[in-house]
Protein backbone atom coordinates (compact mmCIF):
# COMPACT_ATOMS: atom_id res chain seq x y z
CA UNK A 1 0.00 0.00 0.00
CA UNK A 2 1.66 3.68 -0.64
CA UNK A 3 1.41 5.65 1.51
CA UNK A 4 1.44 10.01 0.88
CA UNK A 5 2.66 12.70 2.84
CA UNK A 6 -1.04 13.08 3.65
CA UNK A 7 -0.99 9.53 5.96
CA UNK A 8 2.09 11.02 7.50
CA UNK A 9 0.70 13.87 8.82
CA UNK A 10 -2.78 12.01 9.67
CA UNK A 11 -0.66 9.98 11.76
CA UNK A 12 1.24 12.41 13.29
CA UNK A 13 -1.75 14.36 14.15
CA UNK A 14 -3.35 11.00 15.61
CA UNK A 15 -0.49 10.57 17.64
CA UNK A 16 -0.42 14.18 19.08
CA UNK A 17 -3.99 13.70 19.49
CA UNK A 18 -3.64 10.48 21.90
CA UNK A 19 -0.64 11.61 23.58
CA UNK A 20 -0.73 12.67 27.66
CA UNK A 21 0.14 16.20 28.24
CA UNK A 22 3.51 15.91 28.92
CA UNK A 23 4.26 14.69 25.94
CA UNK A 24 2.18 17.32 24.11
CA UNK A 25 4.29 19.55 25.70
CA UNK A 26 7.66 17.54 24.94
CA UNK A 27 6.45 18.15 21.03
CA UNK A 28 5.68 21.53 21.17
CA UNK A 29 9.10 22.35 22.85
CA UNK A 30 11.21 20.22 20.38
CA UNK A 31 9.64 22.34 17.48
CA UNK A 32 10.24 25.50 18.93
CA UNK A 33 13.43 24.87 19.73
CA UNK A 34 14.22 23.37 16.32
CA UNK A 35 12.81 26.05 14.71
CA UNK A 36 14.70 28.96 16.47
CA UNK A 37 18.05 26.64 16.22
CA UNK A 38 17.32 26.75 12.37
CA UNK A 39 16.33 30.63 11.99
CA UNK A 40 19.63 31.34 14.17
CA UNK A 41 21.79 29.59 11.91
CA UNK A 42 19.77 31.13 8.99
CA UNK A 43 20.62 35.08 10.64
CA UNK A 44 24.30 34.16 10.96
CA UNK A 45 24.27 32.65 7.51
CA UNK A 46 22.80 35.32 5.71
CA UNK A 47 25.34 37.96 7.85
CA UNK A 48 28.00 35.99 7.04
CA UNK A 49 27.40 36.01 3.48
CA UNK A 50 26.97 39.74 3.85
CA UNK A 51 30.60 39.84 5.58
CA UNK A 52 31.94 38.11 3.08
CA UNK A 53 30.28 39.72 0.20
CA UNK A 54 31.73 42.80 1.26
CA UNK A 55 35.02 41.57 2.31
CA UNK A 56 35.15 40.47 -1.78
CA UNK A 57 33.83 44.23 -2.79
CA UNK A 58 36.50 45.61 -0.36
CA UNK A 59 39.38 43.57 -1.44
CA UNK A 60 38.58 44.79 -5.24
CA UNK A 61 37.56 48.01 -4.44
CA UNK A 62 40.15 49.70 -1.98
CA UNK A 63 43.21 49.33 -4.01
CA UNK A 64 41.80 50.84 -6.90
CA UNK A 65 40.39 53.83 -4.68
CA UNK A 66 43.70 54.33 -3.25
CA UNK A 67 45.26 54.34 -6.65
CA UNK A 68 42.66 57.37 -7.46
CA UNK A 69 43.16 59.08 -4.49
CA UNK A 70 46.59 58.85 -4.68
CA UNK A 71 47.09 59.95 -8.47
CA UNK A 72 44.02 62.21 -7.86
CA UNK A 73 44.66 64.08 -4.65
CA UNK A 74 47.84 63.05 -2.75
CA UNK A 75 50.79 63.52 -5.29
CA UNK A 76 48.58 65.18 -8.17
CA UNK A 77 51.14 67.42 -10.01
CA UNK A 78 48.26 69.24 -12.12
CA UNK A 79 46.54 70.59 -8.77
CA UNK A 80 47.08 74.37 -8.96
CA UNK A 81 49.21 75.81 -6.00
CA UNK A 82 47.57 79.22 -6.53
CA UNK A 83 43.90 78.48 -5.86
CA UNK A 84 43.06 77.85 -2.53
CA UNK A 85 42.20 73.83 -2.14
CA UNK A 86 38.36 74.38 -1.55
CA UNK A 87 38.12 75.78 -4.83
CA UNK A 88 40.02 73.73 -6.71
CA UNK A 89 37.82 72.33 -9.22
CA UNK A 90 38.99 68.69 -9.18
CA UNK A 91 38.37 66.44 -12.69
CA UNK A 92 36.16 63.76 -11.34
CA UNK A 93 36.26 61.74 -14.44
CA UNK A 94 38.51 58.77 -13.03
CA UNK A 95 36.15 58.25 -10.16
CA UNK A 96 33.45 57.12 -12.80
CA UNK A 97 35.09 53.78 -12.76
CA UNK A 98 33.97 53.35 -9.10
CA UNK A 99 30.45 52.50 -8.38
CA UNK A 100 29.19 55.31 -7.11
CA UNK A 101 25.89 54.35 -7.87
CA UNK A 102 25.77 51.97 -5.22
CA UNK A 103 25.21 52.88 -1.98
CA UNK A 104 27.84 50.42 -0.59
CA UNK A 105 30.20 52.30 -3.04
CA UNK A 106 29.82 55.44 -1.72
CA UNK A 107 29.97 54.33 1.61
CA UNK A 108 33.55 52.53 0.91
CA UNK A 109 34.67 55.74 -0.61
CA UNK A 110 33.53 57.96 1.99
CA UNK A 111 35.15 55.51 4.81
CA UNK A 112 38.42 55.46 3.01
CA UNK A 113 38.57 59.66 2.49
CA UNK A 114 38.09 59.69 6.38
CA UNK A 115 40.33 57.05 6.50
CA UNK A 116 42.79 59.37 4.39
CA UNK A 117 42.32 62.57 5.92
CA UNK A 118 42.95 60.91 9.59
CA UNK A 119 46.55 60.76 8.30
CA UNK A 120 47.09 63.58 5.96
CA UNK A 121 45.98 67.50 6.89
CA UNK A 122 46.51 71.01 4.90
CA UNK A 123 46.56 71.02 1.40
CA UNK A 124 45.72 67.02 0.78
CA UNK A 125 43.44 67.21 3.68
CA UNK A 126 41.71 69.90 2.23
CA UNK A 127 41.71 68.43 -1.24
CA UNK A 128 40.32 65.32 0.11
CA UNK A 129 37.34 67.48 1.60
CA UNK A 130 36.95 68.50 -1.74
CA UNK A 131 36.87 65.49 -3.72
CA UNK A 132 33.72 64.46 -0.96
CA UNK A 133 31.81 67.65 -1.28
CA UNK A 134 32.16 67.20 -5.21
CA UNK A 135 31.37 63.64 -5.20
CA UNK A 136 28.29 64.43 -2.96
CA UNK A 137 28.98 62.41 -0.44
CA UNK A 138 27.88 64.80 2.02
CA UNK A 139 24.19 63.78 1.13
CA UNK A 140 24.45 60.37 2.17
CA UNK A 141 25.47 61.51 5.43
CA UNK A 142 22.53 64.15 5.61
CA UNK A 143 20.23 61.27 4.42
CA UNK A 144 21.32 59.14 7.77
CA UNK A 145 21.54 62.30 10.11
CA UNK A 146 17.37 62.38 9.10
CA UNK A 147 17.58 58.53 9.27
CA UNK A 148 14.82 56.76 12.47
CA UNK A 149 17.79 54.67 13.86
CA UNK A 150 19.89 56.41 16.79
CA UNK A 151 23.01 54.73 15.13
CA UNK A 152 23.23 55.93 11.85
CA UNK A 153 22.64 59.36 12.85
CA UNK A 154 25.71 59.20 15.41
CA UNK A 155 27.85 57.63 12.35
CA UNK A 156 26.52 60.81 10.20
CA UNK A 157 27.66 62.79 12.65
CA UNK A 158 31.41 61.40 13.26
CA UNK A 159 31.06 61.83 9.82
CA UNK A 160 30.03 65.31 9.45
CA UNK A 161 32.94 65.88 12.41
CA UNK A 162 35.50 64.21 10.71
CA UNK A 163 35.09 65.97 7.35
CA UNK A 164 34.54 69.57 9.20
CA UNK A 165 31.13 70.26 7.63
CA UNK A 166 28.77 72.84 9.39
CA UNK A 167 25.74 71.02 10.42
CA UNK A 168 22.91 73.77 11.00
CA UNK A 169 21.58 74.45 14.25
CA UNK A 170 17.94 73.47 13.78
CA UNK A 171 19.28 70.10 13.17
CA UNK A 172 21.43 69.38 15.78
CA UNK A 173 20.51 71.23 18.85
CA UNK A 174 17.90 68.76 19.19
CA UNK A 175 20.02 65.74 18.97
CA UNK A 176 22.24 67.79 21.76
CA UNK A 177 19.40 67.43 24.01
CA UNK A 178 18.58 63.75 23.08
CA UNK A 179 17.26 61.14 25.63
CA UNK A 180 19.75 58.63 24.10
CA UNK A 181 23.34 59.07 25.60
CA UNK A 182 24.96 58.08 22.82
CA UNK A 183 23.54 60.22 20.47
CA UNK A 184 23.60 63.05 22.94
CA UNK A 185 27.18 62.83 23.42
CA UNK A 186 28.16 62.55 19.54
CA UNK A 187 26.30 65.55 18.79
CA UNK A 188 27.19 68.11 21.28
CA UNK A 189 31.28 66.34 20.35
CA UNK A 190 29.80 67.73 16.72
CA UNK A 191 28.63 70.85 18.04
CA UNK A 192 31.51 71.72 19.94
CA UNK A 193 34.00 70.83 17.18
CA UNK A 194 31.84 72.03 14.18
CA UNK A 195 30.36 75.26 15.44
CA UNK A 196 33.17 77.64 15.03
CA UNK A 197 31.31 81.45 15.85
CA UNK A 198 29.16 79.52 19.11
CA UNK A 199 30.07 76.61 20.11
CA UNK A 200 28.45 75.99 22.96
CA UNK A 201 24.84 77.93 22.55
CA UNK A 202 23.43 74.54 23.68
CA UNK A 203 23.95 75.19 27.03
CA UNK A 204 21.13 77.62 26.10
CA UNK A 205 18.95 74.83 25.36
CA UNK A 206 19.58 72.01 27.31
CA UNK A 207 16.85 71.31 29.65
CA UNK A 208 18.01 67.81 31.35
CA UNK A 209 20.59 67.96 33.63
CA UNK A 210 24.17 67.41 32.37
CA UNK A 211 24.52 63.75 34.07
CA UNK A 212 28.16 63.62 35.76
CA UNK A 213 29.74 61.40 32.71
CA UNK A 214 28.33 63.84 30.37
CA UNK A 215 30.32 66.15 32.15
CA UNK A 216 33.16 64.80 32.40
CA UNK A 217 32.69 63.58 28.13
CA UNK A 218 31.89 67.30 27.63
CA UNK A 219 34.97 68.40 29.50
CA UNK A 220 37.37 66.19 27.78
CA UNK A 221 35.96 67.04 24.47
CA UNK A 222 35.95 71.09 25.23
CA UNK A 223 39.71 71.05 26.66
CA UNK A 224 40.88 68.86 24.14
CA UNK A 225 39.44 70.59 21.07
CA UNK A 226 42.12 73.06 19.27
CA UNK A 227 40.36 75.92 17.48
CA UNK A 228 37.48 76.88 19.56
CA UNK A 229 36.11 80.37 20.82
CA UNK A 230 36.01 80.21 24.65
CA UNK A 231 33.06 82.06 25.57
CA UNK A 232 32.89 83.92 28.94
CA UNK A 233 31.31 81.25 30.92
CA UNK A 234 29.65 84.11 33.49
CA UNK A 235 26.66 84.10 30.80
CA UNK A 236 25.82 80.97 32.06
CA UNK A 237 26.79 80.83 35.49
CA UNK A 238 24.89 84.05 36.18
CA UNK A 239 21.51 82.96 33.45
CA UNK A 240 21.01 79.68 32.73
CA UNK A 241 18.44 78.08 34.87
CA UNK A 242 20.06 74.75 34.59
CA UNK A 243 21.92 74.01 37.55
CA UNK A 244 24.21 71.27 36.12
CA UNK A 245 25.67 73.82 33.56
CA UNK A 246 25.96 76.10 35.96
CA UNK A 247 28.09 73.65 37.88
CA UNK A 248 29.98 72.89 35.01
CA UNK A 249 30.68 76.61 33.81
CA UNK A 250 32.27 76.71 37.22
CA UNK A 251 34.52 74.07 35.99
CA UNK A 252 34.97 75.06 32.80
CA UNK A 253 36.05 78.93 34.27
CA UNK A 254 38.71 76.89 36.95
CA UNK A 255 39.85 75.52 34.00
CA UNK A 256 40.01 78.27 31.53
CA UNK A 257 41.44 80.74 34.65
CA UNK A 258 38.53 83.06 33.16
CA UNK A 259 38.92 86.09 35.86
CA UNK A 260 36.08 87.85 34.63
CA UNK A 261 33.80 85.43 35.26
CA UNK A 262 34.67 85.59 39.02
CA UNK A 263 31.98 87.80 39.90
CA UNK A 264 29.36 85.81 38.81
CA UNK A 265 31.11 83.10 40.47
CA UNK A 266 30.89 85.67 43.56
CA UNK A 267 26.97 86.19 43.35
CA UNK A 268 26.45 82.36 43.41
CA UNK A 269 27.58 82.83 47.46
CA UNK A 270 23.82 83.97 47.88
CA UNK A 271 22.30 81.34 45.90
CA UNK A 272 19.98 78.73 47.86
CA UNK A 273 21.25 75.84 46.47
CA UNK A 274 23.59 74.58 48.61
CA UNK A 275 25.16 72.46 46.07
CA UNK A 276 26.07 75.37 43.84
CA UNK A 277 27.11 77.48 47.23
CA UNK A 278 29.56 75.18 47.53
CA UNK A 279 30.96 74.33 44.28
CA UNK A 280 30.83 78.15 43.68
CA UNK A 281 33.38 78.18 47.06
CA UNK A 282 35.34 75.26 45.66
CA UNK A 283 36.03 77.54 42.47
CA UNK A 284 36.62 80.89 44.23
CA UNK A 285 39.64 78.66 46.29
CA UNK A 286 40.93 77.11 43.02
CA UNK A 287 40.65 80.42 41.37
CA UNK A 288 42.67 81.72 44.11
CA UNK A 289 40.46 84.96 44.86
CA UNK A 290 41.99 86.19 47.89
CA UNK A 291 39.42 89.00 47.92
CA UNK A 292 36.84 86.65 49.13
CA UNK A 293 38.45 85.03 52.20
CA UNK A 294 36.91 87.49 54.60
CA UNK A 295 33.30 86.78 53.21
CA UNK A 296 33.76 83.39 53.37
CA UNK A 297 35.07 83.80 56.99
CA UNK A 298 31.90 85.80 57.42
CA UNK A 299 29.57 83.05 55.87
CA UNK A 300 31.27 80.39 57.78
CA UNK A 301 29.14 79.85 60.87
CA UNK A 302 25.57 80.05 58.93
CA UNK A 303 26.44 77.09 56.17
CA UNK A 304 25.62 73.06 56.28
CA UNK A 305 28.93 71.63 56.70
CA UNK A 306 30.17 70.40 53.16
CA UNK A 307 30.04 74.29 52.35
CA UNK A 308 32.22 74.63 55.62
CA UNK A 309 34.50 72.08 54.25
CA UNK A 310 35.05 73.84 50.98
CA UNK A 311 35.62 76.98 52.61
CA UNK A 312 38.57 75.71 55.12
CA UNK A 313 39.29 73.97 51.43
CA UNK A 314 39.57 77.15 49.88
CA UNK A 315 41.24 79.35 52.78
CA UNK A 316 44.12 76.24 52.26
CA UNK A 317 43.68 76.47 48.44
CA UNK A 318 44.27 80.69 48.44
CA UNK A 319 46.82 80.82 51.13
CA UNK A 320 47.00 84.21 51.69
CA UNK A 321 48.17 83.54 55.82
CA UNK A 322 45.38 86.02 56.50
CA UNK A 323 43.45 83.79 58.25
CA UNK A 324 45.08 81.07 60.21
CA UNK A 325 43.53 82.34 63.59
CA UNK A 326 40.66 81.14 62.51
CA UNK A 327 42.01 78.24 60.95
CA UNK A 328 43.72 77.01 64.18
CA UNK A 329 40.39 77.85 66.22
CA UNK A 330 38.39 75.52 63.84
CA UNK A 331 41.05 73.01 64.01
CA UNK A 332 41.45 72.68 67.92
CA UNK A 333 37.74 73.53 69.05
CA UNK A 334 35.54 71.71 66.06
CA UNK A 335 33.49 69.07 67.13
CA UNK A 336 33.51 67.44 63.54
CA UNK A 337 36.44 65.24 62.31
CA UNK A 338 36.16 66.20 58.78
CA UNK A 339 36.30 70.22 59.94
CA UNK A 340 39.12 69.54 61.91
CA UNK A 341 41.04 67.65 58.83
CA UNK A 342 40.07 70.30 56.42
CA UNK A 343 41.74 72.89 59.38
CA UNK A 344 44.47 71.18 59.60
CA UNK A 345 45.10 70.69 55.91
CA UNK A 346 44.41 74.44 55.25
CA UNK A 347 46.72 75.85 58.27
CA UNK A 348 49.80 73.54 56.45
CA UNK A 349 48.88 74.70 53.29
CA UNK A 350 50.00 78.06 54.45
CA UNK A 351 52.92 76.69 55.16
CA UNK A 352 55.72 79.54 55.77
CA UNK A 353 52.43 81.95 56.85
CA UNK A 354 51.91 79.28 59.40
CA UNK A 355 55.19 77.72 60.33
CA UNK A 356 54.52 79.22 63.81
CA UNK A 357 51.32 77.63 64.61
CA UNK A 358 52.13 74.52 63.25
CA UNK A 359 55.07 74.34 65.40
CA UNK A 360 53.00 75.31 68.39
CA UNK A 361 49.93 72.96 67.56
CA UNK A 362 52.50 70.22 67.35
CA UNK A 363 53.68 71.11 70.68
CA UNK A 364 50.37 71.39 72.31
CA UNK A 365 47.92 69.18 70.51
CA UNK A 366 47.61 65.21 71.63
CA UNK A 367 45.53 62.00 70.50
CA UNK A 368 43.79 62.15 67.45
CA UNK A 369 44.06 65.79 66.98
CA UNK A 370 47.96 65.44 66.46
CA UNK A 371 47.29 62.27 64.13
CA UNK A 372 45.40 64.38 61.81
CA UNK A 373 47.67 67.54 62.06
CA UNK A 374 51.02 64.53 60.86
CA UNK A 375 48.66 62.88 58.76
CA UNK A 376 47.87 66.69 56.70
CA UNK A 377 52.11 66.94 57.11
CA UNK A 378 52.94 64.08 55.32
CA UNK A 379 53.58 65.28 51.74
CA UNK A 380 53.17 61.37 50.71
CA UNK A 381 49.48 61.36 51.62
CA UNK A 382 47.20 63.70 49.15
CA UNK A 383 43.73 63.00 50.27
CA UNK B 1 69.47 57.82 -1.96
CA UNK B 2 68.13 56.96 1.72
CA UNK B 3 66.79 53.72 2.75
CA UNK B 4 64.27 54.45 5.43
CA UNK B 5 63.04 51.83 7.28
CA UNK B 6 58.84 52.63 7.71
CA UNK B 7 57.24 51.54 11.17
CA UNK B 8 53.70 51.73 11.11
CA UNK B 9 50.77 49.41 11.60
CA UNK B 10 47.90 51.97 9.63
CA UNK B 11 47.59 50.23 5.81
CA UNK B 12 47.17 54.02 4.41
CA UNK B 13 49.88 55.59 5.47
CA UNK B 14 52.68 53.43 4.40
CA UNK B 15 50.78 53.90 1.05
CA UNK B 16 51.10 58.22 1.56
CA UNK B 17 54.68 57.88 2.52
CA UNK B 18 56.01 55.39 -0.25
CA UNK B 19 54.06 57.81 -2.39
CA UNK B 20 55.73 60.98 -1.23
CA UNK B 21 59.10 59.49 -0.90
CA UNK B 22 59.50 57.59 -4.40
CA UNK B 23 62.37 55.75 -5.19
CA UNK B 24 65.04 56.01 -6.55
CA UNK B 25 65.49 58.36 -4.80
CA UNK B 26 64.16 56.60 -1.21
CA UNK B 27 64.21 53.46 -0.45
CA UNK B 28 61.39 52.65 1.68
CA UNK B 29 61.49 49.18 3.91
CA UNK B 30 57.90 48.56 5.83
CA UNK B 31 57.33 46.75 9.01
CA UNK B 32 53.97 46.59 10.24
CA UNK B 33 54.49 45.91 13.56
CA UNK B 34 57.22 46.27 16.19
CA UNK B 35 58.25 42.92 16.19
CA UNK B 36 58.94 42.83 12.70
CA UNK B 37 60.47 46.29 12.72
CA UNK B 38 63.38 44.87 15.05
CA UNK B 39 63.65 41.61 13.07
CA UNK B 40 64.02 44.13 10.07
CA UNK B 41 66.76 46.12 11.99
CA UNK B 42 68.79 43.30 12.83
CA UNK B 43 68.57 41.30 10.06
CA UNK B 44 69.77 44.17 8.40
CA UNK B 45 72.36 44.99 10.41
CA UNK B 46 70.63 48.83 11.13
CA UNK B 47 72.07 49.57 7.60
CA UNK B 48 69.05 52.39 7.13
CA UNK B 49 69.47 55.72 6.93
CA UNK B 50 66.37 57.13 9.01
CA UNK B 51 63.87 55.38 11.02
CA UNK B 52 60.04 56.62 10.63
CA UNK B 53 57.95 55.09 13.51
CA UNK B 54 54.36 55.14 14.85
CA UNK B 55 54.05 54.60 18.77
CA UNK B 56 51.12 52.44 19.63
CA UNK B 57 51.52 49.27 18.11
CA UNK B 58 51.70 45.39 18.25
CA UNK B 59 54.53 43.60 20.15
CA UNK B 60 56.68 46.60 21.05
CA UNK B 61 56.02 49.79 20.69
CA UNK B 62 57.85 53.03 18.72
CA UNK B 63 59.77 53.99 22.53
CA UNK B 64 61.28 50.57 22.47
CA UNK B 65 62.17 50.76 18.65
CA UNK B 66 63.62 54.04 19.32
CA UNK B 67 65.60 52.82 22.18
CA UNK B 68 66.54 49.97 20.54
CA UNK B 69 67.98 52.28 17.54
CA UNK B 70 69.34 54.39 19.69
CA UNK B 71 71.41 52.18 21.85
CA UNK B 72 72.87 50.30 18.63
CA UNK B 73 76.57 51.33 18.19
CA UNK B 74 77.19 52.60 15.00
CA UNK B 75 79.37 55.58 13.75
CA UNK B 76 76.50 57.83 13.20
CA UNK B 77 73.39 56.72 14.64
CA UNK B 78 70.33 56.29 12.97
CA UNK B 79 68.18 59.40 12.91
CA UNK B 80 64.22 58.58 14.16
CA UNK B 81 61.05 60.30 13.43
CA UNK B 82 57.99 59.55 15.11
CA UNK B 83 54.98 59.93 13.55
CA UNK B 84 51.90 59.51 16.05
CA UNK B 85 48.39 60.78 16.82
CA UNK B 86 49.46 59.96 20.19
CA UNK B 87 50.93 62.85 20.52
CA UNK B 88 50.18 63.77 24.40
CA UNK B 89 52.92 66.26 26.12
CA UNK B 90 54.01 62.96 27.83
CA UNK B 91 54.71 61.47 24.94
CA UNK B 92 56.47 63.98 23.28
CA UNK B 93 58.63 64.13 26.25
CA UNK B 94 59.81 60.28 26.66
CA UNK B 95 60.20 60.54 23.02
CA UNK B 96 63.25 63.04 23.31
CA UNK B 97 64.15 61.74 26.55
CA UNK B 98 64.94 58.78 24.88
CA UNK B 99 66.59 60.38 21.56
CA UNK B 100 64.13 60.62 19.12
CA UNK B 101 65.22 63.11 15.87
CA UNK B 102 61.91 64.87 15.29
CA UNK B 103 58.18 64.28 15.79
CA UNK B 104 55.24 64.87 14.18
CA UNK B 105 51.62 64.77 14.94
CA UNK B 106 48.89 62.80 12.51
CA UNK B 107 47.67 63.81 10.86
CA UNK B 108 50.74 65.06 9.31
CA UNK B 109 51.03 67.58 6.08
CA UNK B 110 52.81 65.26 3.34
CA UNK B 111 55.19 67.92 2.10
CA UNK B 112 56.54 69.03 5.50
CA UNK B 113 57.50 65.22 6.53
CA UNK B 114 59.63 65.15 3.14
CA UNK B 115 61.64 68.48 4.08
CA UNK B 116 61.82 66.88 7.67
CA UNK B 117 63.34 63.42 6.00
CA UNK B 118 65.75 65.27 3.65
CA UNK B 119 66.89 67.44 6.26
CA UNK B 120 68.10 64.66 8.58
CA UNK B 121 68.92 62.69 5.94
CA UNK B 122 71.57 65.85 4.69
CA UNK B 123 72.38 66.06 8.34
CA UNK B 124 73.66 62.42 8.85
CA UNK B 125 75.23 62.58 5.23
Amino acid sequence: METTLSDILQDIRSIYYYAPLAIKVAIIFIIVAVSATVLAYLVMLRSRYRNYRQQRRMARMLPKIDELLMNEIIANPNIPHDVAPSKVALDLEPFDELPLHKRWGREMLTERIIHYRNNVSGTAGDLLRNLYLQLDLDKDAMRKLKSRHWNKKVEALNEFTLMDMPIADVTILPLANSRNRELRAAARQAYIKLSKNEPFKFFDSVTDPLLPWDQVELYRIITTTTDIAIPNFARWITYSSNKSVVSFCMKLVVHYNQLAAVPAIIKLLENRDHTLRAEAIEALGRLKIAEVEDRLVHLYTSQPLFCQIAILKALGRIRSGRHIDFLRNEFLHSTDFDLRKAAARAIVKNEIMAREVIDELLATTTGENLLILKHCMNPLIKY
Amino acid sequence: MGKILLVEDDEVMPKIIARILPPPEYEVDIAVNGKEAIQKLEANHYQYDLVITDIMMPYANGFEILSKVKSHEREKPIPVIIVSNAGNEDMIMEGFKLGVDDFLKKPIIPAELVIRVKRLLMRNK
